[in-house]
């Protein structure tokens, strides 16, 4: 038991030291974390003071009478996020699915030969180096790249978003595919089923739930980048929201922002209330 | 006889399809998502955007030929790409990937910081006013009552904390505290809170808790049997999940510097539209770190489990 707890200490003391590195080089200082001049200050206490008192009205003087009122334009700001989110989702998840089964070794034939063998570690790692590469690069810098390239079109969002997830899913996928428990597999397989079969009837269905849990939970944050993609100009909330600010409108910030924490903490609960009827472990949430 | 064995297996299927559990609030589930899923493709035309396909495949042909860096243009050998790409490392390159290496530690270990002390409270277990329902004698109302909603209510905050996306949090934090990196470790830390507790709160609820309890039914009290029991035996988890989130505030880190601040982001929105070259070099800079980042924590969980 002491050594345990001589270890956290241990590490407890390196991570305030790291901290402390990192804040000097970074030049942190305790002071940046108060506004740094009175322009700033009262930008501040007029961007909390929004907080209490989101718009329900335009700030805007030049908003035409016949336009959506705000809170209609909040809520087709929320289905245009909804719309992305489910679209990107769409194409990852059969994405992630090939990736996936591809990038796990559950399914493959035991005994096989040697020429076999290498084949599928091959299809195995570049299955899996692809997915690292499609989620190392942040989906706001893919849809740089496709807005660039395509022009602003709805399938350059989807495809955008749709690609770090399917790699992010599809190592998942595979994971929870591999630490699948083999026992039904292995009754399938002694009955003279193939390997495929096996793998479809016998460990897929078993990995099912936790899929799907796992897919939700990558449903909830891309529903919050799909909101960040209004920053490089794709119609979502965030296009909204940076409008706002940029005419300093907080007021409608704010109600733009209470509508989309709405909309999260709703999808937070349905996504709850999934797993636990879909019975599948926590653990499913580790990547 | 193979016939009525046969009809009689038939049936057996049937009726153990028939008694198997179901659950209308997941059918209506599915029934909500595939419409949502049907209704984002219906209504996203056209989906290619307005440009016709002639002058789509224009743009992208010119918009591929200028990612190829400016000096193998000209002279159209790959060679001198080496001595461009060292000039764009040595000249920014280094010291944007050294803050954003920086900002994304920095963030999670104050992100880390922040959990630690309400974490006790996550835990339906022990943060209520008779731990895991053992009687430890009368407890005063107003206690009762400490112990009754700080558990939602911190969990309630992990919620909101974890909502809000951090590039948004960065952004509205950079009008109000000016262009410094706070803003960035702030929005990364805060949201990393939300996510963390819930993570480690998870690792708490599903700890083993019979020497936690041991430790109460002995007279310890609700914090000190989770300092010494509990997070002993957590500890190695909150590891995984602190690299795992870690590995995932590196990434994050590259893009908040689009709002202004010298990470890999703000090279790429900087050198977007005129240098393709330099932008397309930053990403693929940007990508391979985060790999090597991503090996680094994957070989440290593993060591950890």
């Amino acid at each position: 038991m002491k050594g345990a707890h001589g270890r956290i200490r241990w590490v407890v003391f390196c991570g305030f030291l790291v901290f402390l590195a990192c804040a000097w080089a970074l030049d942190l200082k305790p002071g940046g974390l108060i506004p740094p001049d009175a322009e700033h200050w009262s930008r501040t206490g007029e961007f909390f003071k929004a907080a209490l008192n989101p718009a329900f009205d335009y700030q805007d003087e030049n908003v035409p009478d016949d336009a959506d009122s705000i809170w209609l334009k909040g809520f087709k700001g929320l289905l245009l996020t909804l719309k992305f989110a489910f679209g990107a989702m769409s194409i990852a998840i059969p994405a992630a699915l090939v990736m996936g089964f591809l990038g796990s070794s559950a399914w493959w034939p035991e005994p096989c030969g040697r020429g076999t063998q290498t084949v599928l570690s091959a299809v195995y790692f570049v299955s899996r180096f692809v997915m690292s590469f499609v989620r190392s690069i942040h989906e706001l810098i893919w849809a740089l790249l496709f807005l660039s390239a395509m022009g602003v079109s709805p399938l350059a969002g989807m495809v955008a978003l749709a690609l770090p997830f399917s790699g992010t899913l599809g190592k998942v996928f595979s994971e929870l595919i591999d630490e699948e428990a083999r026992e039904a597999g292995l009754a399938l397989k002694a009955i003279g089923h193939r390997p495929i079969q096996t793998f479809l009837v016998g460990i897929f269905p078993g990995a099912l739930p936790n899929l799907i849990t796992y897919s939700f939970y990558r449903f909830e944050c891309a529903l919050r980048s799909s909101a960040v993609l209004g920053f490089v100009g794709i119609e979502t909330i965030g296009l909204y929201i940076e409008l706002s600010h940029e005419e300093f409108y907080y007021r409608e910030v704010w109600t733009y922002l209470y509508l989309l924490l709405g909309l999260i903490v709703v999808v937070d609960r349905w996504g709850a209330a999934i797993r636990k009827r879909l019975h599948s472990s926590a653990e499913a949430w580790k990547v | 006889m193979e016939a009525t064995l046969d009809t009689d297996r038939l049936g057996r299927v049937k009726e153990l399809r028939r008694s198997r559990t179901k659950s209308i609030y997941l059918r209506i589930s599915g029934i909500v998502v595939s419409g949502m899923i049907i209704w984002a493709w219906v209504s996203s035309q056209p989906l290619l955007g307005r440009l016709s396909a002639s002058r789509r495949w224009e743009n992208f042909k010119n918009f591929a030929g200028d990612l190829i860096p400016r000096p193998v243009q000209r002279s159209g050998d790959w060679l001198d790409a080496f001595p461009w790409a060292w000039g764009l490392l040595t000249d920014e390159g280094f010291v944007a990937l050294a803050t954003t290496f920086g900002i994304a530690t920095a963030a999670i270990l104050l992100a880390s910081a922040l959990v630690f002390p309400v974490l006790i409270f996550a835990s339906r277990q022990l943060a209520r006013p008779n731990p895991f329902g053992l009687w430890s004698g009368r407890v005063s109302a107003l206690k009762s009552f400490f112990w009754k909603f700080s558990g939602p209510v911190v969990r309630f905050v992990f919620v909101l904390a974890r909502a809000v996306p951090e590039y948004l949090i960065a952004f509205l934090l950079l009008s109000l505290l000016g262009l410094q990196v706070w803003p960035l470790v702030l929005a990364l830390a805060i949201h990393n809170f939300g996510i963390l507790g819930r993570l480690w709160g998870e690792v708490v609820e599903n700890a083993e808790t019979a020497s936690a309890e041991q430790a109460i039914a002995a007279g310890q009290s609700c914090s000190s049997s989770f300092i010494t029991r509990i997070v002993p035996a957590s500890f190695n988890r909150f590891l995984i999940y602190l690299f795992y989130r870690w590995e995932t505030c590196v990434k994050d880190a590259t893009v908040l510097g689009m709002l202004g601040l010298l990470t890999l982001g703000k090279l790429i929105a900087l050198s977007k539209g005129f240098f393709w070259d330099q932008m397309f070099f930053y990403i693929l800079l940007g990508a391979s770190v985060i790999l090597l980042g991503d090996l680094f924590s994957t070989y440290l969980r593993r060591k950890l489990r």
